[in-house]
């Protein structure tokens, strides 16, 4: 079972999805669409009785999902928007890794070219590699063999230790995160330096993440049920946002740990990420969670731009993808356990936020299960699990577990 | 969710964007964006998202004029949906891609569009038409905002509904060519039939003394009858102000008196796909903001006296599309056309106002009723709006109370009060006997449905 990949430049002709090869298990198909290189759209369907669309049924399809965005672009067009200024402040990508050399090459292969481009336009931007309680060598040699990138090794298992290690290491003004199973769109950096020229006051940055494959059951139903996309649209996360009535509580909102950037000096001002989350198996997330909540709630914006495009590489085995629930339960709920103590003012939304994610959330999660083709029970089950075990008292567990690891390190 | 004060800034999106700072004492800001005179959407900012910088002004005008630009310079796949069950119309097509892909720069195009249409402001005369009742100050506000009109009107009549009190037509001396009409009868249908009486022009514009209009709107109005189908147009009404809560509950909460800024054209298929549950010829537009031409009113005859303020409460606008739509004529929604209206400032005159309103509905669907027979309007009534309050109950205790729930007795003691009004003239007769000129119109139509 796998889905067809396939990116579309509505400014040229459209192709015939028809004559894509072998079409053994294709259950359906994922469209990028783009309107001179930009990225506008997504379509992610199934594949119908009649097969593959053809270029007329594509025509219409992309119409219908896409032309309010295509229409919104021209007129940005028109009114001379979109227009990034050359350089931003220095930039350093950190990419945290562990133990994983060959995704962390295939990230800075697609990372290092376009670097390079803007190094070429004047822009001060620098690539660090913190490898996290490595058992090998072998993260080290990958980068030995790159030019310009920077290797640094945190001891301290737990991505937020890296994470840490990457803010007080980094040189630059802003500090952008990648995780190494993330490749990188063409145009991300230049979505950076666009989003920075248009809110030059954000604290942070998230952008859209989006399916690297679709190859298996488990990857197809993680995508289908939203993945990490946010949308085509530029968004401005402020201290208010009356479209949501749990903001900022519900902080998943903002966007993903995998592709974000933070403004370095507010990150240290702000004692940087909370290294209790997001600490590997006994509470593995929250962690960006708590850093989106952090920054608005010092009265920062965060910008989402959806061209600051990273394509995620999701869990191929569903017993992975299970635990992957099962971690941001977890992780939410410890996240919101953590935000419940430390920011009592936002109590009553966190009331609302408990209140809705435990019932209603989950009961249209489980009745969308039950449907035919529905995804599996198990992941519903596997995040209430985790929301359970977050509640109670895993922040606090974590904590003192941390804290231990710090003590170990120290000696 | 505190949003009032809420200010409200134009923003004319040629002259570039700028920064909207915070304001210190209003809890959000409301912008609308224009391109060349022509509105083309809005968006609500609270007062945590601010101050928000020009860039991110410009990026959510962008997207917040797209579908009104789309409307208005492409075929389909952006026009406004009728205000009826979806089923019951035709699905649009999505727009087409090539044309689409060809827009390169559409904002030029809506403009050079709407420069393009065919506007002759010599060719019909237009008689602007305010009634008013003791309101002297908020109608000079009105006439002083006329008389930055360039053209259009040949004629302006202030009906007095309330001509025993005040020096009114001493007061309307400074404006040139206002015409002073005493209407002794108190009914705002009165009032607009007696203005209707005197007016010369070929086109018959209505405002009411509690807006002011933009220099435009004479023009605009006037040009959505290019279309000799047209026979009634109606306009954009924006807020003036929204400074109390009231006011922001009324424009949001209630809906406001604005359609949307996307043209509408409400026709036999649109009075086709609401028959059955209730044509919402109150979506149509607002009295505030209407025109007819003068053939309209001897095709379907004048106001309902039964009807509007200082009758049943309001609908004797809505009531008289209805006429226009059964006897196959089309309304048009021209949004260009802008005035901006000062909503009740206070919840009191708000809850009086909400009362009013839906008696006046009620008793206008059974006017409606009484003289075509079109069972749906009872189905709005007696079933549509007690399921509708139900629901409001429900929302009100399963999410947020808003201002329709704050004015649910007034709503409802509006419909019962509408219902005995209702029964009061079935009893009296006035049930099958309409007044004076739409008598006759009415009986005609009868017959020809029969």
């Amino acid at each position: 079972m796998r889905y067809i990949i396939r990116e579309i430049e509505v400014t040229e002709p459209l192709p015939d999805l028809r004559d894509s090869g072998n079409m053994a298990d294709v259950a359906g198909y994922a469209l990028l669409v783009r309107r001179r290189g930009r990225a506008v759209g997504y379509v992610l369907e199934p594949l119908s009785r009649n097969g593959m669309p053809g270029p007329e049924d594509l025509r219409s399809l992309i119409a219908r999902e896409v032309g309010g965005k295509l229409l919104t672009e021209s007129i940005a067009d028109e009114l001379g928007l979109n227009r990034a200024p050359a350089v931003m402040p220095r930039v350093t990508v950190a990419v945290c890794t562990r133990d994983r050399p060959q995704l962390l090459q295939r990230c800075l292969a697609s990372l290092l070219p376009q670097l390079g481009r803007a190094r070429e336009k004047g822009q001060a931007v620098d690539v660090l590699v913190i490898d996290n309680a490595p058992s090998d060598q072998r993260t080290r040699d990958v980068v030995r063999t790159l030019h310009g990138v920077r290797y640094e090794k945190e001891p301290r298992p737990g991505l937020d230790f890296a994470r840490n290690r990457a803010l007080r290491a980094a040189e630059g003004e802003f500090v952008a995160f990648l995780d190494d199973d993330v490749v990188v769109d063409r145009n991300w950096f230049a979505g950076l330096v666009e989003a920075w020229g248009e809110n030059p006051d954000a604290g942070g940055f998230t952008g859209l993440v989006l399916a690297f494959e679709l190859e298996t059951r488990s990857q197809i139903i993680f995508e289908r049920r939203g993945g990490f996309r946010r949308g085509f649209n530029k968004i401005r996360y402020g201290a208010s946002y009356p479209a949501n009535m749990l903001y900022p509580c519900a902080a998943g909102i903002f966007g993903s740990g995998c592709n974000m950037v933070f403004r370095r000096s507010l990150m240290l001002a702000l004692g940087g990420f909370d290294e209790a989350l997001d600490t590997g198996p006994p509470l593995p997330g929250g962690g960006d969670l708590d850093a989106f909540y952090r920054v608005v709630r010092a009265g920062h914006v965060i910008a989402y731009e959806p061209q600051l495009l990273a394509f995620h590489q999701h869990r191929r085995e569903m017993a992975a993808l299970r635990r992957q629930y099962w971690s941001w339960g977890m992780g939410h709920m410890a996240f919101t356990a953590k935000s419940y103590r430390a920011d009592p003012v936002m109590r009553p939304i966190i009331h609302h936020l408990l209140l809705w994610w435990w019932t209603k959330h989950q009961l249209k999660e489980a009745l969308l299960c039950l449907k035919p083709g529905g995804p599996p029970l198990g992941l519903v089950m596997a995040e209430v699990w985790g929301g359970l075990d977050g509640l109670a008292g895993g922040y606090g567990r974590s904590v003192r577990r941390v804290q231990r690891i710090r003590e170990a390190f120290a000696s | 969710m505190i949003l009032a004060p809420c200010r409200i800034r134009h923003v004319e999106m040629e002259q570039g964007f700028a920064d909207v700072a915070a304001e210190a004492d209003a809890a959000s800001v409301l912008l609308v964006f224009w391109w060349r005179g022509i509105p083309l959407g809005s968006h609500l900012l609270s007062a945590g998202e601010l101050p928000m910088p020009r860039s991110a002004v410009a990026n959510i005008a962008a997207g917040a004029v797209a579908t009104a630009v789309g409307a208005q310079v492409l075929d389909h796949g952006f026009s406004a949906p009728w205000p009826v069950r979806r089923r019951r119309v035709r699905h649009e097509p999505p727009p087409d891609l090539d044309a689409l892909k060809a827009l390169a720069v559409p904002l030029e195009r809506l403009a050079t569009a709407d420069a393009g249409r065919p506007r002759d402001p010599e060719a019909q005369r237009a008689s602007l038409i305010i009634c008013t009742r003791g309101r002297p100050e908020t109608l000079l506000r009105c006439l002083g905002s006329l008389l930055a009109c360039p053209s259009g009107l040949d004629e302006v009549i202030v009906v007095d509904n309330d001509p025993g009190t005040g020096d009114l037509q001493r007061r309307l001396e400074p404006f040139p060519g206002v015409r002073y009409v005493r209407e002794r009868r108190p009914g705002l249908s009165h009032a607009r039939n007696a203005g209707i009486r005197v007016a010369t022009g070929d086109i018959i514009l209505f405002t009411d003394d509690d807006v002011v209009v933009h220099p435009e709107w004479p023009l605009r109005m006037i040009g959505g009858f290019d279309d000799p189908a047209v026979m009634a147009v109606t306009g954009l009404v924006l807020p003036a102000e929204l400074e109390s809560d009231a006011q922001i509950a009324f424009e949001w909460d209630l809906g406001g008196f604005g359609q949307g800024f996307r043209p509408i054209r409400y026709d036999a298929a649109f009075f086709a796909a609401g028959r059955d549950r209730g044509v919402p010829v109150w979506r149509i537009g607002c009295g505030a903001s209407m025109a007819f031409r003068r053939s309209a009113f001897a095709k379907v005859g004048l106001f309902d006296t039964r009807l509007g303020a200082g009758a049943s409460g309001c609908s004797e606008d809505s009531e008289v599309w209805y006429r226009l739509l059964v006897a196959g004529h089309v309304c048009q929604y021209e949004p260009s056309a802008v005035v901006y209206h000062y909503h009740r400032a206070d919840w009191p005159s708000l809850r009086r106002q909400a009362h009013d309103y839906m008696r006046g509905h009620v008793v206008a669907l059974f006017v409606q009723f009484w003289r075509y027979r079109h069972w749906g309007n009872l189905w709005r009534v007696f079933i549509a709006l007690p399921c509708h309050y139900a629901n409001l109950v429900y929302l009100g205790v399963r999410y947020r109370r808003d201002a329709r729930q704050r004015l649910l007795l007034a709503h409802i003691g509006g419909v019962l009060a509408g219902l005995a009004a209702s029964f009061r003239l079935w009893r009296k007769g006035a049930a099958e006997t309409p007044d004076g000129e739409s008598r006759e119109i009415g009986a005609r139509h009868i017959r020809a449905a029969q």
